[in-house]
């Protein structure tokens, strides 16, 4: 459906409409939110939160740009508030997988070593990442997500990868492209 | 899209498979308790044109009685037409709420507005008024302030260009200059540092002062806090009125 039928639709407050753009969003929110927290509870909160920021300030949105990036710049600030605030509350060593010797052991076919290699990169390299791949949005896009410039949106996802390799302790692209 | 890209996007997807199906259908559940079924009968919002009313139906019993000797002796300063303390609706982060908020007189009884002292104290200075947190905000939290300034011989169109060139050093990303109405009529400056929870966030209002000069409001709370202190901030400026 259209970006302008969603806006049309939140716009309605019509419970039945904004359930089906529910429907049509959940499953990346929830994806997004559950990789970029790392916390189930936290996703949930972030999810629900974001939808309720939606339907309340819809009337922020610019029509001329495009939706999608619009709801997960909301969502992944969402996400970012909620861990922060979370840290404030207990400060949580972050997972360290230069200090768990087991991983390092582990090939790269085993595609959990992959997720945990993913979550170990900070947050400037792997949110890029989730952005990427749970939704495939484009460079330009991460960028205007994250408020970043794109110059450096592209450089993190650069690193992002390089850092994954060098974790999986792959050789290059090639290697695993074949 | 190389295979690499492929096993991240597989790893990304079979990883967060589970909390899809647990979780979809409750933080459906939630929203539709906030925002459908949580709704009671639609409390009368209180017009934004209530508060304009009740000021020119004060000044103009004011001009009345100033026609008298006893109205004349009756009202010793123009802070008597405002009631000492008032209770308002403010609608915050989508919910109504109630608050009471008391009569604040500035720097030389040039202005008065209404301030939300549960939460809130006027501290008055030298230069500025400021009003801020009645309790200290803990370590980590960036300023909540609210700062009332006059420079008696600065145009507001002159001033906000030169606050606007200071604002972009702290804040690259400063809005352009806006002209607002509300909830002061003048010029309106936004920036915010970053997008993250503590991103500090300022708002500057530069108005004229009636006479030759500006008054400068300026707003600091931080991200997080803009549907919170930011827009308690915004209810308390729609009092703002200058009273010398």
């Amino acid at each position: 459906m259209e970006q302008h039928h969603w806006v049309q639709q939140i716009q309605s407050g019509d419970p039945v409409a904004f359930r089906k753009f529910y429907e049509a969003y959940a499953n990346g929110a929830i994806r997004t939110a559950s990789a970029i927290t790392r916390n189930r509870e936290l996703a949930k909160d972030a999810v629900q939160e974001t939808f309720i920021r939606v339907f309340r300030q819809i009337g922020s949105y610019d029509p001329a740009l495009p939706f999608d990036p619009w709801f997960y710049r909301i969502l992944t600030n969402e996400c970012l508030r909620l861990m922060d605030k979370e840290t404030l509350l207990v400060k949580v060593e972050p997972a360290n997988l230069e200090d768990n010797p087991t991983l390092a052991e582990e090939s790269f076919d085993q595609l959990s070593n992959l997720y945990d290699v993913i979550q170990s990169l900070d947050n400037h390299h792997r949110i890029p990442l989730i952005l990427k791949y749970v939704k495939g949005f484009s460079e330009k896009e991460i960028a205007g997500i994250l408020n970043v410039n794109q110059n450096t949106l592209k450089s993190r996802l650069f690193k992002a990868r390089k850092q994954l390799k060098l974790r999986l302790d792959l050789p290059g692209e090639e290697d695993v492209t074949r | 899209m190389s295979k690499f890209d492929e096993r991240i996007k597989k790893e990304l997807t079979s990883r967060t498979d589970d909390d899809v199906r647990a979780l979809e259908e409750d933080i459906w559940n939630g929203i539709n308790e906030e925002l459908f079924e949580r709704r009671t009968p639609e409390v009368k919002k209180r017009k934004r044109w209530v508060p304009v009313v009740a000021v020119i139906a004060a000044a103009l019993v004011l001009a009345f009685t100033l026609q008298t000797e006893p109205g004349s002796a009756l009202i010793k300063t123009v802070k008597d037409m405002f009631v000492p303390e008032k209770e308002i609706i403010q609608n915050l982060e989508g919910q109504d709420e109630h608050t009471n908020v008391t009569l604040n007189e500035g720097k030389d009884s040039e202005y008065v507005i209404y301030v939300d002292e549960e939460r809130y104290k006027m501290v008055k200075g030298g230069d500025a008024d400021v009003i801020t947190t009645s309790e200290p905000l803990p370590d980590g939290y960036p300023e909540v302030s609210m700062e009332i300034r006059q420079f008696p011989t600065d145009k507001p169109e002159d001033l906000v260009k030169e606050i606007e060139e200071e604002l972009k050093i702290d804040f690259p990303e400063l809005r352009p200059m806006e002209t607002v109405t509300e909830p002061v009529e003048g010029y309106w400056l936004h920036g915010l540092t970053e997008s993250v929870w503590d991103g500090k966030v300022i708002d500057v209002y530069v108005m004229s002062n009636g006479k030759d000069g500006s008054f400068v409001i300026t707003e600091n709370y931080f991200l997080e806090a803009a549907e919170g202190h930011g827009a308690r901030f915004t209810h308390m400026l729609q009092s703002f009125e200058i009273v010398d």
